[in-house]
Formats: C-alpha cells, structure tokens, sequence
C-alpha cells in the first residue's frame, strides 16, 4: 500500500467514512494508482473531508425528503381518520376505555403536530438548499435531527391511531376501526422505510465548518423583514396571530369566549413548543453551532 | 484551464463522458482530458467524490468489474442521469450561445 493510500486511509476514519464504503474509496483510488502510478491525487486529508463533505450532504438531503414523503403519506392517512371518527375516537374519551387506550389518544392529539412541525422545517431546509453543494456540519446535522423527529412522532401517532381503535372498539363503529387499524399499518410501514436514510445520514455527516442557521434560513423572504434575527418576537408573533385566528373563528361560530380560551390555549403551546423544542429542531440558537469534527 | 473555471461544470462534464459508455473512475479523467485535448486537466482526486455523490444522486450507478487482475468500481448512466444531461446540455447552449452573443 503506497503512503497515498495509507494516509487516505487514516483520513477516510477521521472524516467518519468507515465500512464498505471506506473500502470502496480505497480500491478505487489504489486502482487510479495502478493505472497511473505518477498521479497526483492531492492531499489525502482534503480528499477525505470531500468526500464526507458531498456524501454527507447528499444523504442529510435524502433523509430529509425520505422523511416528508413517509410523513406526506401517513399524515394523509391519518387526516382522514381524523376527518371520519365518530367522537369517541380523539374527543372525549368513554369512561370505561383502558388506560393504554388514553395514552393512545394523548400521543395521537400531540404525535402529529409535532412530527408535521419537524417533518416540515425538515422538507423546508431541503427545499432551500437542495442545489446548495455542500451543507455545513451543523446544518446537516439540524436536518437530521427535524427528520429523525418528525419520523419518530409519526411513528408514534401512527402507532397510537391503531392502538386507541383497538381500545375502544368497544365504542367506535366497525367501519372505521378497520379503517384506522390499516392506516396505522400502512403510515407505520411508510415511515419505517424512512429510518435507513436517517440512519445512513447519521452515520456519514459533512465536515465542513458554518452555522446550521435559524428559521429565517426556513422562511427565506416569508419572513416578515423587521422579525429577522429575532426568533422570538417572531414565535410571539406566530402565536399571537394564531391566538386571533381561533378566536376570531369562535367569534364566527358564535362563542367568542370558548374561542379566545382555545386561542390563548394554542398560543401557549406554541410558545411552548418553540421553548423546548426550538432548539433542538434549530429554530434559534444555532447560528453559532461549531462543526462537529 | 484551472479547476475554478470548472466549478459548477463537473457534474455535466462527468454525465457526458459517463453518457458514452460505462467507464471506470481513471478512465473518466482520461477521456475528459482526451475530449478536452488536455485542456480540462481537474485535480484527479476530485472526481471520485463527484462520482459518488453523482450516484447518490440517482444519475449514476456503478458496479464491480474484474479486469486484468483488479476490481474496478464501472459508472453509467441511469435514466435520471439521461435526463439530466440532456437538460444540462440545452442549458449549456443557451447560456454559451447567450456569452457568445455579448463577447463576439
């Protein structure tokens, strides 16, 4: 093995290349050598860090648009078991359901609000930078993360859509427990197939050095032009409008009282969700983020 | 020609050599050079990594081949890739057509 290849290598294991892969990239440069032994195939140390830079970039890419496909086709499902429930299924729960069917109902009412926020922002990011080239370390790791997210609460709400039919089949129509029962199946399968291309993009991230950027990197021009750079005037302004709408809706549905209870209630837990998962899903705070290697 | 001057090119330069035949990595930069009479000499080492993302991508898929006595990692062209190319051919056209307007 020539010190091209050895130094290729050991850069190929720092750059987080290993496996198949790592093998792959080193038979095929040894065959460049083989075929050309004055080749000048730069420095091992750059070529690595290219590498993990275009394939890292592709699959963080993948996982995201993987993920929003599953998650297109489960959140159909359930939008329309939603759409077709008779009461007992999300509403009020029978007083002699079990308790597992009550958990069931909690994660299917909070299960797909999160994985369509995360689910989202993931596709959004994609969509911003699909012809980018190159994504910086900390960006396609906040990528990832979105994706991961939203595929593990749509998991769980697909999950808990089968599991509260079943509970309270006691309760519910035929009809629709079978229908439920099959698309939890299906969006279950959907969003299962997701999990290789989240995997392969956790196991090989660019390292290349730059901010994951915050939602104004979602939002692009959307944005109203006086709330960039400031992620929570523009949460209190998300929450604030949102608070109008479902008051002004009961207003329209001729309880202005339950309206504004349910608008103030909404706009809690959407600041609540931008405190807590914010973060995590880079809608604040990431701009400075170093690069992970 | 230095390599900047080739930025946000390789890709199509790739497609269009790859679009002739399967070839492996070495003689994909061989034949670059031969088309371009050596004027596209690239960093040899770069195109690996454009060949790998260009099939991650979906536009390229490659196998092993065993020829005098090595493995060899073959490129061609899927049908996306064929598709891509020739989109990427007619947007070279319009826009060389466009420059030679201005500069002629």
């Amino acid at each position: 093995m020539s010190p091209f290849e050895t130094g290729l290598g050991r850069e190929l294991t720092e750059a987080g290349i290993s496996g198949r892969l790592r093998r792959r990239i080193l038979i095929e440069l040894a065959d460049h050598l083989a075929c050309d032994p004055d080749a000048v195939l730069g420095d091992p140390r750059a070529l690595a860090r290219q590498f993990a830079n275009e394939l890292g970039s592709a699959r963080a890419r993948t996982a995201a648009l993987t993920s929003f496909a599953a998650l297109a086709l489960a959140g159909t499902l359930f939008a329309a078991a939603f759409a077709l429930s008779p009461s007992p299924a999300f509403g009020a729960v029978p007083a002699g359901a079990p308790l597992y069917g009550r958990l069931a109902t909690l994660v299917a009412v909070l299960g797909p609000q999160i994985a369509f926020v995360a689910g989202g922002l993931a596709a959004l990011r994609w969509l911003r930078r699909r012809r980018s080239g190159v994504l910086a370390a900390a960006e396609a790791a906040m990528i990832v993360r979105r994706a991961a997210l939203g595929v593990g609460a749509g998991i769980a709400s697909m999950a808990s859509l089968g599991t509260l039919a079943i509970a309270n089949q006691r309760y519910l129509p035929g009809g629709w427990m079978t229908f439920a029962v099959v698309a939890s199946v299906v969006g279950l399968g959907a969003l299962v197939a997701a999990v290789p291309s989240i995997l392969a993009a956790v196991a090989l991230r660019p390292v290349a050095d730059g901010p994951a950027g915050d939602v104004f990197d979602d939002l692009g021009r959307l944005a109203p032009a006086a709330l960039r750079g400031h992620p929570w005037w523009f949460a209190l302004a998300v929450a604030g409008a949102l608070a109008t709408i479902i008051t002004l809706a009961g207003v329209a549905g001729s309880d202005g009282f339950d309206g504004a209870i349910r608008g103030i209630g909404d706009a809690l837990a959407c600041l609540l969700g931008f405190a807590t998962l914010g973060r995590f899903l880079g809608l604040w705070g990431a701009r400075s983020e170093p690069a992970m290697r | 020609m230095r390599a900047e001057s080739l930025k946000g090119h390789l890709d199509a330069l790739i497609l269009a050599v790859v679009g002739a035949g399967p070839l492996h990595g070495y003689a994909i930069i061989e034949e670059l050079k031969r088309r371009s009479g050596g004027a596209l000499a690239l960093p040899e080492g770069t195109v690996y990594p454009a060949l790998h993302r260009l099939e991650a991508a979906g536009l390229l898929r490659s196998s092993w081949s065993d020829g005098d006595g090595r493995r060899r990692r073959v490129y061609e062209l899927t049908r996306r890739g064929q598709r891509e190319l020739r989109l990427r051919r007619g947007e070279w056209r319009e826009f060389a057509q466009a420059i030679e307007a201005v500069l002629a």
